[in-house]
């Protein structure tokens, strides 16, 4: 960098700029060279996180297609050897263990979400400090929690394994409830204050109402968590080659197959776990796609 | 059941309907609500250091940090399985770090406006695929390209570090890093970038008006203000690594040895719990219990910090993206 | 300067009232949605629909067991409707799918929810309570036997098949199959021999050539009693060689890969190149792996199979919980590495029809004309007679709360 000099003889401040600006023509091409530089590396590395997606979800897709016909989804799992496995059983209890675990946790989430929302001491914060820690917890803790509340005095069961699913949803539901319901603009609860309706109404009336589409963007993205979640069930809900409905028995889900499946060396065992992680993987991308269409729709009626 | 009230019309209200509560009844029906919540994560950390007692009456505190995993000689040390964990994450986040911020960069500066809603979501959907399929892919597609090109090539290339000794297995401490690497990526970009986005507009118009190219203003003026964020969604994104059990335990070997080099086959502390939890009874079935809370109060400190780093930094929308991601 | 879509876009001063109606209407779906769900899961009931039940008269628990199999076999398959959860070896596993498989087409009322997660693990959740029974490769212990709670009663444990370990592995470019003996075996899964070239193996394979490569060891991560029968095998036949001893988890070397399950350590060997593991014989067969010829105690290098096991059973007639062990027996054409698996059972049930169901499905499946004869096809060998009167007699002794004994003819 050159020196600043002080010319008397010209307009100081015109000279300061003249310097300035030589200085920076001088510098100008190393500074754009380096600047090319680094901009392509910014978009390598964009290009080296879309391949593991792009490879993840096109080798499932590759893999899972296969395994994809009728027998699939209408046969219950057979042992090795037995033609005409499926994965109906897995899919049943995946659907009712969600289904329950949902079931549960909307309303709870609903609950913990407007107590957030409507207050501000230090034991809401400290709720919503615990939910947000709680979103994180791994979840194989909640598995080994599930069994030694519940399955050592209940036996195993789809239900303890809901239960450790919802502890996983409920405070993603209730921070999602908590945002949605904050995001709702605040003239609305005055105007139902102003003609008198009491805050239960106006809740239930008014702003639940309007928080709906943020409250089911946070229900969606909760159940796509939750149903994509295996080591929860590991140790709750045992697996059963059986066709099962009943959620207070032994169920199979479908992380359980893919997880049980794949490490086997048999070829049509490998194809029934690639075929259950297209299946998984496609409802829960539709979930997670859901929310999304839900949560643009909020922007164009807010915008 | 309909109660009387102060309302000004009789009339309206029986248009809403007979249902409705008082404001104190309301109130304590939502206490009861979060109170519910509150219960059950106590009841949660009750039952986790409960079981855990045991091995900590019998053995102090000590034994965590021994070097051995031999439930048959009654030793208990978890050092292999912090060290595989911390590895394991490390090896993800050395990844993460210059990957993640260089497309939350691209993301909020550089890809035209179009384009950037398609790839934005492409990367966060990323996040929804659940982590078993992770680790089928892992298992299957990835540990024999691991085996026969990525683990000769690195020991060709890097062998002389001494990181990179022993046989090409493909399983081990190198593929478990890499699976944490792309589960942990999309958390790591979605909160990157919306701690880049609000950036103050008038310093950045600012920066380029006085002449500065586009990396000068993303470097001195755009990274600089975003520090913290940054800072906390790299800490999110690590509590996410270390927590991962499923995909981890089909890629990492599952030894309960310390690796001693970056292709040996390891373990975490999730991939001890899920393997020994079904058979584990008496100090053992403690022992795991042990695990899990070191495990917990690790990955509660390491969310702690990220959420107080992160909290404010994002705004309303950034807070509850890192909701939704992490 | 970002217009990404945010999943909860930061708060507006709108000054329109949102649009009520449409999210009353995605409200009121929301709701009916629930309320469908809610229907569906209780108009839906348990699968297993009641048959028609026996008549469970008294047993004459004196006859000889021999002598009334027909009746026996016909009185199982007649097993009260109901369902059974068991978990356990995977050893045993494809014998037991496909003999509970095969025993639900027969007696539609009857269902078997087998897992198999590991002898140990099988073990744990008996001592819990969570199963109606275990299966185990190695009986349990009294140690294990005093976790039973005092209040649930004695223990039957019966022998339930007969199986083989092999050593399986997956050498690139060598086609003749290699023989092994004890101490090297040891050796390989101790980590003393670490490429495929080492002495010891050239020494018991002259004329081959091999490769020198190191050695991966494939072995179990979870308690397995084939790891069990595997390393009781290394301390009869390696005493100064195996220091490591023989249980259901073991302390492998640090270059081994360990994988749950049979099945798992058998998809590790098929899918890594240079690795040898031990895997029951039907995993072996069914994945075209190529195993060792294995030294016996008689110095003969034998190949598995369901003849060479059978003759390493013969040599010890009567095995019992606490005298179970058949590895490394004589004869010249006895396999070495071979085992018993077991069944285990509470003798007192607390449920009259579920314990019926319980010995009855189990003394089917232990028995010739019923489960025994899917063994050989599967790789396994069937029970000797001695032993399947042992599985019966001790099945008589079960009983039912009340006290009477539940398998009748």
């Amino acid at each position: 960098m050159s020196v600043l000099t002080f010319d008397p003889s010209g307009d100081p401040i015109l000279e300061r700029r003249r310097q300035i600006q030589s200085i920076a023509q001088a510098s100008l091409g190393r500074r754009k060279a380096y600047s090319a530089v680094a901009l392509g590396i910014c978009w390598v590395f964009l290009v080296l996180a879309i391949i593991p997606l792009v490879a993840v979800i096109v080798y499932t897709f590759a893999k899972g297609i296969v395994a994809w016909n009728a027998t699939f989804f209408t046969q219950v799992t057979k042992p090795e050897g037995i033609p005409d496995g499926g994965v109906a059983n897995a899919l049943v209890g995946t659907v009712i263990i969600g289904a329950v675990a949902t079931a549960v946790t909307i309303p709870l989430g609903l609950l913990g979400g407007l107590f957030l929302a409507e207050s501000d001491g230090r034991v809401a914060s400290g709720i919503r400090f615990t939910a947000d820690l709680m979103t994180g917890v791994p979840s194989i803790l909640m598995g080994i929690f599930g069994y030694i509340a519940l399955v050592k005095a209940f036996g195993y069961s789809g239900l303890i394994g809901a239960f450790a699913i919802g502890m996983i949803m409920l405070p993603i539901i209730m921070r999602a409830c908590e945002t949605a319901i904050r995001g709702v603009p605040g003239h609305l609860n005055e105007a139902g204050l102003a003609l008198g309706a009491r805050r239960f109404m106006i809740a239930r009336r008014v702003i639940l109402p309007a928080a709906l589409p943020g409250i089911i963007t946070g229900v969606l993205l909760a159940i796509a968590r939750g149903v994509g979640e295996t080591a929860p069930l590991l140790f709750t809900i045992f697996g059963n080659q059986y066709m099962q409905w009943n959620p207070t028995k032994p169920m199979d889900a479908l992380p359980l197959v893919i997880y049980n499946n794949s490490s086997q060396p048999y070829p049509d065992l490998l194809q029934i776990a690639w075929g259950a992680a297209l299946l998984l993987m496609a409802m829960v991308l539709v979930l997670s796609i859901g929310s999304r269409i839900v949560a643009a729709r909020l922007q164009r009626e807010r915008r | 059941m309909a109660t009387t009230d102060t309302a000004p019309t009789g009339g309206e209200k029986r248009r809403h309907g007979r249902f409705s509560l008082s404001n104190g009844a309301y109130r304590v029906v939502l206490i009861v609500g979060a109170g519910i919540f509150a219960a059950l994560v106590a009841w949660f950390l009750y039952s986790i250091v409960n079981q855990a007692r045991p091995v900590f009456s019998a053995l102090g505190v000590s034994w965590i940090f021994q070097p051995t995993w031999n439930p048959n000689l009654h030793e208990f040390g978890l050092l292999p399985f912090i060290l595989g964990t911390i590895e394991t994450t490390a090896i993800a986040m050395v990844l993460a770090v210059p990957i993640g911020l260089g497309t939350a960069l691209s993301l909020a500066y550089l890809v035209p406006a179009r384009v950037k809603v398609v790839l934005g979501s492409a990367v966060e959907l990323l996040a929804a695929v659940p982590s078993v399929v992770y680790g089928l892919w892992g298992v299957v597609a990835l540990a024999p390209l691991w085996r026969e090109y990525v683990e000769p090539f690195l020991t060709s290339v890097l062998g002389w570090t001494g990181l990179f000794n022993g046989p090409n297995e493909g399983v081990g401490l190198l593929l478990a890093g890499t699976i944490l690497f792309i589960m942990v990526l999309p958390t790591m970009v979605a909160i990157s970038r919306d701690v880049l986005a609000v950036v103050p507009r008038e310093q950045v118009e600012g920066a380029m008006a006085l002449g500065a190219t586009r990396w000068q203003v993303l470097r001195k003026v755009v990274l600089p203000d975003a520090r913290t964020g940054l800072l906390g969604a790299f800490t999110l994104a690590t509590g996410r690594a270390l927590g991962e059990t499923v995909a981890v335990a089909l890629v990492i070997g599952n030894s309960n040895y310390i690796a001693h080099s970056l292709k040996s086959p390891a373990a975490t502390l999730p991939s001890l719990i899920i393997n020994n939890f079904g058979e584990a009874s008496g100090t053992e079935l403690a022992a795991l219990f042990g695990a899990g809370l070191v495990l917990l109060v690790i990955g509660l400190g390491v969310n702690s910090i990220a959420r107080v780093l992160v909290r404010g930094k994002t705004g309303a929308a950034g807070g509850a993206t890192s909701v939704a991601v992490a | 300067m970002s217009t990404h879509t945010e999943v909860f876009p930061p708060v507006h001063e709108s000054s329109t009232t949102p649009a009520a109606p449409r999210s009353r209407r995605t409200g009121r779906a929301l709701v009916l949605g629930v309320l469908s769900a809610g229907v569906l899961l209780a108009a839906c009931s348990s699968s297993s629909t009641p048959a028609t039940t026996t008549t469970t008269a008294p047993g004459s628990a004196t006859t000889s067991p021999n002598g009334g199999g027909a009746a026996y076999l016909a009185a199982d398959l007649k097993a009260p409707a109901g369902t059974l959860a068991g978990s356990g070896s995977t050893f045993v596993q494809p014998f037991f799918t496909k003999a509970f498989y095969t025993y639900s087409s027969k007696n539609q009322g009857v269902q078997i929810n087998y897992q198999g997660v590991g002898s140990g693990a099988g073990i744990t959740a008996f001592e819990a309570g969570t199963v109606n029974f275990a299966a185990s490769d190695v009986p349990m212990a009294a140690a294990d036997l005093a976790k039973v709670p005092a209040s649930s009663g004695p223990v039957v444990q019966i022998p339930d098949i007969l199986g083989g370990v092999t050593l399986s592995y997956d050498l690139p470019g060598v086609t003749k199959r290699l023989k092994l003996d004890g101490p090297t075996i040891a050796g390989i899964f101790s980590g003393t021999i670490k490429t495929w070239n080492a002495s010891q193996i050239a020494a018991l394979n002259p004329g081959v050539t091999l490769p020198s490569n190191a050695i991966v060891p494939e072995v179990r991560a979870d308690s397995s009693g084939t790891t069990y029968i595997f390393s009781d095998y290394l301390t009869s036949a390696a005493p100064g060689v195996w220091t490591l001893g023989a249980s259901k988890t073991i302390n492998w070397p640090a270059s081994a890969v360990a994988t749950p399950k049979n099945a798992g350590v058998a998809g590790s060997i098929k899918s890594t190149p240079y690795s040898i593991g031990y895997v029951e014989l039907n995993y072996a067969v069914e994945n075209q792996f190529t195993y060792a010829a294995v030294k016996n105690a008689a110095g003969v290098f034998v190949v598995p199979s369901t003849a060479t096991v059978a003759a390493d059973a013969a040599q010890k007639a009567t095995v019992t919980p606490t005298s179970f062990s058949i590895v490394n027996q004589g004869g010249a054409t006895s396999y070495p590495i071979s085992g018993y698996s077991w069944a285990i059972l509470l003798q007192k049930q607390t449920s009259e029809s579920t314990g019926a169901t319980l010995v009855k499905v189990l003394d089917w499946t232990t028995q010739t004309g019923g489960g025994q004869s899917l063994a050989t096809a599967l790789d396994y060998v069937p029970l000797p007679p001695a032993v399947q009167t042992y599985a019966r007699t001790q099945l008589l002794t079960v009983t039912g709360p009340s006290g009477t004994a539940l398998l009748t003819k």
